[in-house]
């Protein structure tokens, strides 16, 4: 396709254009992509959409035809713009998000100092209607302890419909023995293996069951965790709607740490209960647990300026001022002022931060 | 309560389960792989009573029908290989004597009936009662016929009159859901008469509709493939590296009015009507799947097709 100079133009509507404080991105929801462009073509984009390309370089007085032709062409090329003789026949997109579970994703911490029954812990998330859980051992473990978890779940024909283990090497957790597993239970979506001595990466068997990772990185606790970087950012149509109004780390989301605790996140300190005295469900429906669920990314400071605010991870774990809630990210070397990146641990102004979070 | 008849697997009945769990409805939903206890049809000069799978009829306000069908044959059975066929047959009979009863009964979306009878010229011709155009088309076995039909348009395509073409042949399997060009080349291969096959003028479009229908709500989609050749002719010929754009798209308002008319002409509760959008603007119907897969479009577009679904299920 090329330009073409007798129809109006619109949108595909769902690449959403998301302004930042000195570029754009258009956020190709359908094809998981993001592209930069400059402020200006935001602009055209916002002010223009539905006219022919001839009369909107005439609103400028055709003083600026030839980057006009070459921002057209950009948006051809990548498929963002559609010219049709009916553009009021292609509305915008309704950015409605729902979700029919209270809690979509969940962590489970297991320890040597855990005292609970996990078994009972996943049936209680599976009654709230959890989608997804992780499980985290920092202690050993072995197939025979994992089994029967996943084989209740068979067995109650759960709600939750994928379950992602986090283990430490042991000798039982060859390879064999992880992949007859994972074909025995398709709802393993993936089993991890740290303190691995290779690194490798198995793809999933017949392309429906969960895949396998050996990594020989040293799992000690949760302050990993957090980091913003472009590679993990979610381009698609759910996060996007969901990040319009909520938090796009914490909403529907419960962990359980090593004690028992429930919170928010394993990486925070605030418990609001736990589950061997409390009830689960009484603790996520209270105001006071959903709180952080609403702190979206437009009411969080820089974040607010950033043209990935809908598409990025967030963390309310880490940051920059642990005193405030609203504060950026501390493990986000992202300036929306400048458009660079930088480690965000080698930022000196953050050595406050991450010496209250014993990050020094 | 709700009955939903479906497969183990189909994702779209796992979602809208999802929001009837989240409406806190009672529902029971029994998967094509089990077995349904067929109780009875019970019939006299004074009434006609139905249970099946231990459902209370007095309880039961909606049905959907979303997939496969119920199944009354014991699992031993299923696997007797001479004996099968005919008891298969048998079922299927009394599936589809309950559908109709049970239709007259109760809220009934979704048709087992209808999907085993979807017949592609049936509705076309109650496409073309709707005034909807649709492309002209010919079935025949006669070679000098398609001839003549092909000397007489641009350009032809030949599809499956019912069945795609699932073949286990002797030296390989051959499989085909899709829409292909009929060129010279093909014609001069042929006999003078073969089997009954359909063939319809090519619309050069300018973009496809793919129209998800739940009773009376229309969820149109526009497919834009015409960019790419792989496909321009049938956007099943799917392109992995950079997929169509599928995208919420509004139909004109008398081409919404046709489209409804179609639905109740052809008696469809729920569907997936597929439309061209002529490079003349013209809107080409071109047919209606009774069963047709709505977790795209739902997607694609942004939806919660499923949420309705749920909520009209539970509604009074």
């Amino acid at each position: 396709m090329t330009i073409n100079p007798d129809l109006p133009f619109v949108l595909i509507s769902n690449c959403i254009p998301v302004k930042g404080a000195k570029r754009s991105a258009i956020c190709d929801l359908t094809r998981s992509e993001i592209r930069l462009i400059p402020n200006d073509l935001y602009d055209i984009l916002d002010l223009h959409e539905g006219k022919r390309v001839g009369e909107i370089k005439e609103s400028y007085q055709n003083k600026h035809d030839a980057i006009i032709d070459e921002y057209f062409d950009f948006l051809v090329r990548e498929e963002f713009i559609l010219f049709t003789e009916t553009p009021e026949l292609f509305p915008k997109m309704d950015l409605q998000y729902h979700e029919p579970s209270d809690i979509t994703n969940a962590i489970l911490d297991i320890s040597e100092y855990s005292s609970f029954d996990p078994i009972k812990v996943l049936k209680d998330l599976n009654e709230i209607g959890c989608k997804h859980v992780e499980i985290r051992f920092f202690r050993s473990t072995n197939v025979d302890e994992l089994q029967p978890i996943v084989s209740m779940l068979n067995d109650i024909q759960a709600s939750i419909i994928s379950i992602d283990f986090i283990v430490p090497q042991s000798p039982g957790f060859c390879k064999e023995n992880v992949i007859e597993l994972l074909l025995q239970y398709p709802r393993i979506a993936s089993f991890k293996i740290y303190n691995a001595s290779t690194n490798e990466f198995i793809p999933p068997v017949d392309k429906q069951r969960g895949y396998i990772i050996y990594s020989d990185t040293i799992l000690k606790d949760q302050r990993c965790c957090g980091v913003i970087d472009p590679s993990l950012f979610s381009v698609n149509i759910k996060t996007f709607t969901e990040s319009l109004k909520y938090n796009s780390c914490l909403h529907r989301k419960v962990s359980i740490d090593h004690l028992g605790n429930i919170k928010n996140c394993p990486s925070m300190s605030k418990a609001f209960g736990n589950i061997k005295v409390d009830n689960t469900e009484e603790i996520i429906s209270s105001t006071e647990f959903q709180q952080v669920w609403l702190v979206n990314k437009d009411s969080i400071t820089t974040c607010k300026d950033c043209e990935f605010r809908y598409v990025c991870t967030d963390c309310r774990a880490y940051l920059e001022n642990p005193e405030d809630l609203y504060s950026k990210p501390l493990k986000c070397g992202y300036d929306p002022y400048t458009n660079t990146w930088e480690p965000w641990a080698n930022n000196p102004l953050k050595d406050k931060a991450k010496a209250y979070y014993n990050m020094l | 309560m709700v009955l939903l008849v479906s497969e183990t697997n189909d994702i779209t009945t796992n979602e809208v389960v999802a929001w009837l769990n989240a409406y806190g409805a009672t529902y029971q939903r029994i998967n094509n792989d089990a077995y349904a206890r067929l109780h009875r049809v019970a019939l006299s000069n004074t009434k006609c009573n139905i249970q099946v799978a231990g459902i209370d009829p007095s309880c039961l306000k909606k049905v959907w029908h979303r997939r496969g069908s119920l199944r009354f044959l014991p699992e031993p059975l299923r696997n007797v290989t001479n004996l099968y066929p005919y008891l298969k047959k048998e079922e299927d009979s009394i599936l589809k004597s309950i559908e109709d009863i049970l239709r007259g009964q109760h809220d009934y979306v979704g048709s087992y009936h209808k999907e085993i009878e979807n017949y592609k010229i049936d509705h076309l011709i109650n496409a073309k009662e709707a005034d909807l155009r649709i492309p002209d088309t010919l079935i025949t076995t006669s070679k000098k016929e398609l001839i003549r039909f092909f000397n007489h348009h641009e350009g032809i395509i030949t599809k499956d009159i019912r069945y795609g073409i699932k073949l286990h042949l002797e030296d390989g399997k051959l499989f085909s859901s899709g829409t292909f060009v009929v060129t010279q080349e093909m014609i001069d291969t042929m006999d003078t008469d073969f089997g009954p096959t359909l063939i319809q003028e090519k619309i050069e479009k300018e973009y496809e509709i793919r129209i998800f229908f739940f009773k009376n709500r229309l969820y149109p989609m526009a497919i834009l493939s015409q960019n790419d050749t792989k496909t321009a002719v049938d956007y099943r010929n799917y392109n992995r590296e950079k997929p169509n754009r599928n995208i919420p798209v509004l139909l004109p308002g008398e081409i919404k009015e046709k489209v409804l008319q179609f639905i109740e002409l052809s008696e469809l509760s729920t569907g997936s009507i597929d439309i061209i959008v002529s490079k003349k603007g013209e809107y080409v119907f071109l047919e209606v799947n009774p069963q047709g897969q709505l977790d795209w479009v739902s997607k694609n577009c942004n939806y919660y097709i499923e949420k309705d679904i749920a909520e009209y299920l539970i509604a009074n």
